[in-house]
């Protein structure tokens, strides 16, 4: 049974028909990229995966039950983790509390499951090379660091499927292959990761799947390779060629 | 210096409102313009229950502290919930109505005559001051007070989900944060604060039913001025209006003339006009989020 599974999701907010008749579904342990131009629906489709924005018509299922009119908390204690275009840390608690309170809003039961909550804060931070900055305010790490610790702690909240919105996105360079290898080891633990990224060597470098979004319709699904070569990917991006 | 304590009084007054306000507004994003009336709701049920019924003061409080909060907890579900999520200018309008409807009820209960919690203060007086022991009570209850919001926003799981929601409310969300709770929590903690505000009036000066909405424009004036999200500035600028208000009245202008006391209400606008022109994200607003 996939993970995940979307049938004939539509979405039109004030007129505009934003998703339409979007169908797919996601394997358990699989690293899906999700690309296409800007305004084609990618971050519209993980507010309505994450249960910000309720579809118009079709539903959302995860691990066979309907999800799709369920809040976004509701989602997160079944397993559902978001990280954010724009970094979803709160800048003004220290990295310690970033993670103490993701775990504190765990269901009661998965949280007294962790045992001692202190001890998973430090391995948290220790995983991802913050600890030396626990009591430092999130705000003042770099973007690279926001984004590890994000990361970090969605998946120390026990979360199996992970959206994340571009990830390598305000990261510099050098910390964008420490974002990747973060990724992998979801991919290691046999979690499921869906990626919007614009960056397509990343995204070639960690997917499995590419599913190509353009004006709110799926347009391509298939391997890496298989989706950078075809000619309807060349068009999105760079118009048709008027010679073909 | 007889001004400064006047100030401390009414400042710890103002910033018990605004707190909560502060909260609710960091937290939901809603203005709540029913706060005024939490406040009197507050202050007359403990009013009622001390000197009507008999009860000790401290059972009369937690009387009109627990009516207020169901009160509020009641404005929630009637004038917030239904419409903050379709839009949040909506509940400006619907608590505007609410608070309509209590202070026709406070009218109808308890007329327009002044009433006082405590009849008899007992004054004292050194250095120059005046000031009552009730006053000095209330100072310190405040201050307090206070200090149990600042642990508890800082050191207990319940605030650290406030401040998570506050600085980055889908974040929270999507953590598993249930908006819903919070927001309640949230909105019932406003109208305890509220509610002791009104206690406090109601044990300092006089509660009549016409002091819902200067009371609410008074919170009002400390959460703009303070930046609306952030909590401490909100605090600090309950305390500096009320100090300005105490300048502006106590002090001899223009030749030795006074203003009369009847301006004082005048300040807390003036002084929103003020900092809306010169820093329209509030005095705050250079710092990052206090909460």
């Amino acid at each position: 049974m996939s993970i995940l599974a979307v049938t004939h999701l539509s979405l039109t907010l004030q007129d505009q028909h934003i998703l339409k008749n979007i169908s797919l579904s996601v394997e358990e342990g699989d690293v899906v990229g999700l690309i296409g131009p800007n305004g084609s629906g990618k971050t519209t489709l993980f507010n309505v995966l994450s249960g910000f924005l309720v579809p118009t018509h079709g539903s959302v299922h995860f691990r066979g039950q309907d999800i799709t009119g369920f809040s976004p908390s509701k989602r997160a204690h079944m397993g559902i983790g978001r990280v954010f275009q724009n970094f979803g840390i709160f800048r003004e608690m220290t990295l310690e509390e970033n993670v103490l309170v993701a775990l504190e809003a765990l269901p009661a039961e998965q949280r007294k499951a962790l045992g001692n909550l202190k001890e998973v804060v430090q391995g948290t931070l220790e995983m991802v090379g913050l600890s030396g900055h626990a009591k430092k305010k999130a705000g003042s790490l770099s973007g690279g660091q926001m984004r590890l610790l994000e990361i970090a702690r969605t998946l120390k909240s026990g979360k199996e499927l992970f959206l994340l919105d571009e990830p390598t996105a305000g990261v510099a360079p050098k910390m964008t292959h420490q974002v990747g290898d973060l990724i992998s080891e979801l991919k290691r633990d046999r979690k499921t990761v869906l990626i919007i990224e614009h960056d397509l060597p990343f995204i070639s470098r960690v997917c499995d799947r590419v599913i190509v979004l353009n004006v709110g319709e799926v347009v391509l699904d298939g391997k890496p390779s298989e989706v950078k070569q075809h000619r309807k990917l060349q068009e999105i991006y760079f118009g048709a060629d008027p010679t073909s | 210096m007889q001004l400064l304590v006047n100030a401390l009084i009414a400042g710890s007054l103002a910033a018990l409102l605004s707190a909560g306000l502060s909260l609710v507004y960091g937290v939901l994003g809603v203005f709540n313009l029913a706060l005024g009336q939490f406040a009197l709701t507050g202050g007359y049920v403990t009013w009622w229950l001390h000197v009507s019924i008999g009860l000790p003061l401290p059972v009369s409080i937690l009387g009109g502290v627990i009516v207020a909060a169901i009160v509020t907890w009641i404005a929630f579900e009637v004038s917030v919930a239904p419409f903050y999520r379709r839009h949040v200018f909506l509940p400006l309008v619907t608590t505007i109505a609410f608070s309509m409807i209590l202070d026709a009820l406070i009218l109808l209960l308890f007329q327009e005559r002044p009433y006082s919690i405590i009849a008899v203060k007992h004054s004292l007086h050194f250095a120059g001051v005046y000031i009552s022991v009730e006053q000095i009570f209330l100072i310190a209850f405040t201050i307090v007070f206070l200090c149990a919001v600042a642990w508890v926003l800082h050191s207990t799981s319940l605030g650290r989900k406030i401040r998570a929601t506050v600085q980055h409310s889908d974040a929270a969300r999507s953590l598993g944060i249930s908006s819903a709770l919070l927001h309640r929590s949230v909105f019932i903690a406003s109208g305890i604060l509220a509610a002791l505000g009104g206690i406090y009036l109601g044990i300092d000066q006089n509660l009549t039913p016409q002091l819902g909405f200067p009371l609410t424009i008074k919170a009002y004036a400390a959460l703009i001025a303070g930046g609306k999200d952030n909590f401490w500035g909100t605090i600090v600028c309950a305390y500096l209006i009320a100090l300005l208000e105490q300048l502006a009245i106590g002090l001899p202008w223009w030749g030795g003339d006074y203003i009369a006391a009847g301006f004082q209400s005048v300040v807390a606008l003036l002084f929103i006009i003020v900092v809306l022109l010169l820093k329209p994200r509030g005095l705050f607003s250079g710092l990052r989020r206090a909460i």
